[in-house]
């Protein structure tokens, strides 16, 4: 390959357009070095943010052919073979105002991050003058979480917010609550929970994307169910989510699968299931994905599924 | 009109720690402002650790002894009266940030974990795992959020206002808009970090450390204190300066030139690669020079051959090395050797402050802290760890000395604040309708060359003569140079502009301080003079700018408790 073409996503407050760039190839560099190149050498009217240029500042955030990436981190040859293309199109990052070009703005998501108290509510263990103690366990649980460099990628990525209204919070605001609600030296768990849970928690559509994209590699989806659990145990089972919790459970635990028709009644209720679904479902029957016709039959193995159901509600007793 | 009883600008460990602290008086209107997110600063690169005698893992370390290492790494240049208030301080700042959630590693009682560090009699290094000054950071920006500090991001530092050594306010523009605000303060906290940026991309700094602050408070008349005195750090990425952590060379890594020798045997033939920082740099440098190294000019390298430790044990020890050659460098450090060359790491000189307690600095009303400041603990040679420290702990007592300084201070003079923003507000016009010129990144990587070349590891009086008239000419061309983006929103062309303008203005320094300084001492190696000359040397520089002419005086150094001997190790 001789030439890589960039195309951006360009915009200057009003407008719009996509604007094309070529460099020649050279091999084991990064995205943010065409970038850094162009603006360089090309066109200093481009705009973009980067700062340490090791990912460790989160500044660098940027959208290539439709995913989210890490500018600095991420090495050109891996994209081009990802892709298969010798044309890259950059946009910014999703789901955030642009401010121009490559541009995101982070101040709405700090003040949306503020709902979750995103600070440490101290126990009475420690104090400012001696600290705390915490065991390496301890230290362990919120090792990872504290990883998250702020870089957005997991809300660009992100496909409930891309289709909320605003309301669910970005996967790096629950990652920060979470940090706190593990964090042996916070006093109160439930006031980092509740915001998140009161902020749509059970929205969560396990697409995977903001784990498999994370440049921290945080595990954001154990981190969603582990609150969801907490959730319940402080008694909030009367919520949607919960209750597709419980649905999820009978379904699995009576035919050692789910039942995708009768889920929706179990957690919405019969009247809002057709009012909310049916078109919903219309949609899923003409694309295959659900037969209406079929009733489940418990999986071959379904003793297996009781057997560990059995299991677990013992251990859970003891 | 923008009013403030106390600006804090940067919002680094330094800018934070005073945010906090200057805001804790509630009748304050306090401000933090940065050019970048806060978060993105660079104190969150900081990997290995922050320095405290809190005695945990070795009951006979104290502040004491801390004290001593930090004046005998200096090479005996630090003042001692600030070395020793420094110590003393730093367990109770190691406490405050456990109690603020930073997540430290911890040791098998539950205590903050300490880890042993260059030039430190006793590990005393507390740190979380290879993210120390990251998971700091992001400790202080929430600790700001609950206390409700009001952060002004993105917003850019142009100009302090003093006018007959009253400080007045200052001018920044908000780079989202393009808008361009006189701002009336009563204090001040300067908090912008270091300008590692002089040399470019030979550099493990950020792309934005550039001393935007250090060029603010020397235009204003404050004195520069020791900027000839840079630290470099043997094995930064050739192709693009970042750190390669010194455990590489702790576990065993070789150096090797062109001709496959390892070549540390002409140097240090016992230490070999582990001998000190600078002496390494030095070789590795003078292997370059002596046409024994790969590529030319500001792309030449050595290479850093980690193989014969084998996979396991890279993989094992080495992980995160591993990670930043093959994604910075596209190197497995398991197959290849990796191409690597000394990288400036630090400045230890800045901002001359005069008193260590309040960070004050000679201009009422105007503080400094962190590493666009000198107070001066480093001095000759900072240690490893001791700066994520000395910008939380000094960061604090700034911001307890602004918010004093507020309370004794009257707001300045509208009328002067507004005439320096229209100033800027015709310059950003001029800049932005300017269609021809000099290209500002032509400047940029020949002021990075002639520093790298001649004001760089090894010094000598006639290459910074050369570098000093090119660093002049460079100052006319920029004159001429024009940025080439009309836009007033976000228009990074022109902050970086205003970027390279003050990296020539404190390179110039630079320059100028370390011809005048003819000895070696720590970092500031002179092949012309290489002994340490404490009879004729052992002083502060202090460089002052009045208009475009520089005028060098000397401060004598502070020594409370121990004389100058011998460095040894
Ligand atoms: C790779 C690397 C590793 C390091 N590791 C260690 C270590 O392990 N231990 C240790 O002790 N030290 C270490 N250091 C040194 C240490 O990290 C820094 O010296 C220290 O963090 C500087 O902090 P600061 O608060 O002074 O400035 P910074 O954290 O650099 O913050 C500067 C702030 O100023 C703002 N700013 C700058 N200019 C303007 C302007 N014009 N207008 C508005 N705002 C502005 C920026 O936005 C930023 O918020 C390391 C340095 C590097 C480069
Ligand atoms: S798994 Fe959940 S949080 Fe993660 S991207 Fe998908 S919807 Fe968002
Ligand atoms: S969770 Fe991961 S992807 Fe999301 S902001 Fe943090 S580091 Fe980035
Ligand atoms: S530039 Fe800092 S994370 Fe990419």
């Amino acid at each position: 390959m001789e030439n890589i073409t960039f195309r951006i996503r360009r915009y200057d407050g009003t407008n719009t357009w996509v604007q094309e760039y070529r460099l020649p190839y050279e091999k084991g560099k990064t995205i943010l070095w065409a970038l850094t190149k162009i603006k360089d050498e090309i066109d200093p009217t481009l705009n973009f943010t980067s700062a340490c240029r090791h990912a460790i500042c989160g500044s660098c955030g940027v959208k290539v052919n439709g995913h989210a990436f890490l500018a600095c981190k991420t090495s050109l040859d891996k994209l081009l073979e990802t892709f298969d293309t010798s044309v890259l199109y950059f946009e910014p990052l999703g789901n955030y105002d642009v401010v121009r070009d490559l541009v995101v703005d982070w101040k709405p998501k700090m003040e949306k991050m503020k709902k979750v108290k995103p600070w440490l509510l101290p126990s009475r263990e420690g104090s400012k003058e001696e600290g705390f103690r915490q065991s390496k366990q301890q230290f362990a649980k919120i090792s990872s979480s504290t990883d998250c460099i702020l870089c957005g990628i997991c809300a660009s990525e992100c496909g409930q917010l891309a289709i909320n209204d605003g309301g669910y919070l970005e996967p790096f605001i629950i990652n920060k609550a979470y940090r706190f609600v593990v964090d042996s030296r916070d006093n109160a768990p439930e006031e980092h929970i509740r915001p998140v849970l009161e902020n749509e928690l059970w929205k969560c559509i396990h697409c995977m994307q903001c784990v498999s994209k994370c440049p921290k590699e945080i595990p954001l989806t154990d981190e969603i169910a582990y609150l969801r659990k907490e959730t319940m145990k402080m008694g909030e089972v009367h919520n949607q989510g919960a209750r597709h919790a419980y649905a999820f459970y009978h379904d699995v635990k009576k035919w050692g699968r789910l039942n995708e028709m009768t889920l929706p009644v179990k957690t919405d209720g019969m009247v809002t299931t057709l009012r909310k679904r049916i078109p919903f479902a219309y949609r899923m029957i003409v694309k295959g994905k659900i037969n209406p016709l079929r009733l489940p039959k418990a999986v071959k193995g379904i003793k297996g599924v009781r057997k560990i159901y059995q299991q677990v509600e013992e251990e859970s007793k003891s | 009109m923008l009013k403030y009883d106390v600006i804090v600008v940067g919002a680094g460990g330094a800018g934070m720690m005073a945010a906090l602290y200057a805001s804790k008086d509630k009748n304050l209107r306090v401000a933090c402002l940065s050019k970048i997110f806060p978060t993105r600063s660079h104190t969150g690169a900081a990997q290995g650790g922050i320095n405290a005698a809190m005695g945990y893992r070795d009951a006979t370390d104290s502040p004491e002894k801390h004290f001593r290492d930090t004046v005998k790494g200096s090479d005996f240049l630090a003042d001692q009266d600030a070395v020793e208030y420094f110590t003393a301080n730093m367990p109770a700042i190691i406490s405050e940030l456990d109690y603020y959630g930073v997540p430290f590693s911890r040791d098998p009682n539950g205590r903050i974990a300490q880890r042993p560090f260059g030039g430190a009699s006793s590990p005393r290094t507390c740190y979380s795992a290879d993210k120390t000054g990251h998971v700091i950071l992001h400790a202080l920006y929430e600790q700001c959020l609950k206390n409700n500090v009001e952060f002004l991001d993105e917003w850019f530092l142009l100009s302090l206002v003093v006018a007959d050594e009253t400080f007045h306010g200052l001018v920044a523009m908000n780079i989202k808009t393009g808008e361009i605000h006189p701002f009336l303060a009563k204090a001040v906290v300067i908090a912008t970090g270091g300008f590692g940026r002089i040399y470019w991309n030979r550099t493990t700094n950020a792309i934005n450390m550039t001393g935007d602050g250090t060029a603010a408070c020397f235009n204003a008349g404050i004195p520069l204190k020791d900027p000839e005195f840079v630290q470099f750090h043997p094995t930064g990425l050739a192709s693009t300066g970042i750190l390669l952590s010194e455990a590489c060379r702790g576990e065993g890594g070789y150096l090797i030139n062109r001709e496959g020798e390892r070549f540390m045997k002409r140097y240090a033939p016992e230490k070999m690669e582990l001998a000190p920082r600078d002496l390494v740099s030095r070789s590795i440098e003078m292997e370059i020079k002596a046409g024994r190294g790969f590529g030319q000019g500001l792309e030449a390298y050595v290479l850093m051959d980690l193989r014969h430790l084998g996979k396991e044990k890279i993989m094992e020890r080495l992980p995160q090395v591993r990670e930043l050659a093959m994604d910075f460098e596209g190197v497995d450090l398991i197959e290849e050797p990796v191409p690597i060359r000394p990288s400036c790491h630090y400045m230890m000189g800045g901002i001359h402050v005069s008193d260590y307690a309040t960070l004050a600095t000679p201009v009422e009303g105007i503080h400094a802290a962190g590493e666009c400041a000198c107070v001066s603990i480093h001095g000759a040679n900072r240690l490893g760890g001791n700066s994520v420290a000395d910008v939380v702990l000094f960061g604090k007592y700034a911001g307890i000395g602004a918010r004093e300084s507020a309370k004794k201070r009257p707001f300045g003079l509208e009328t002067l604040v507004i005439k320096e923003a229209k100033k800027w507000e015709s310059k950003f016009a001029t800049m932005r309708n300017k269609t021809s010129g000099i290209r500002l990144v032509d400047i940029r990587n020949k002021m990075a060359e002639v520093m790298w070349n001649y004001v760089g590891i090894f010094r000598h009086e006639q290459e910074m003569r050369v570098a000093l008239e090119t660093i002049d000419q460079l100052l006319n061309d920029y004159e001429h140079a024009y940025i080439g983006d009309p836009a007033l929103r976000y228009n990074t062309a022109f902050v970086h502009y205003v970027e390279i303008g003050n990296l020539l203005t404190l390179a110039k320094a630079v320059v100028l301080g370390a011809i005048n300084r003819k000895e070696s001492r720590g970092s500031h190696a002179r092949a012309d003079y290489p002994q340490r000359d404490d009879e004729n040397f052992l002083k502060h520089t202090l460089i002052y700018k009045r208009g475009d002419r520089y005028e060098l005086k000397y401060l004598p150094v502070k020594i409370t408790k121990y004389p100058p001997e011998e460095r040894k190790y």
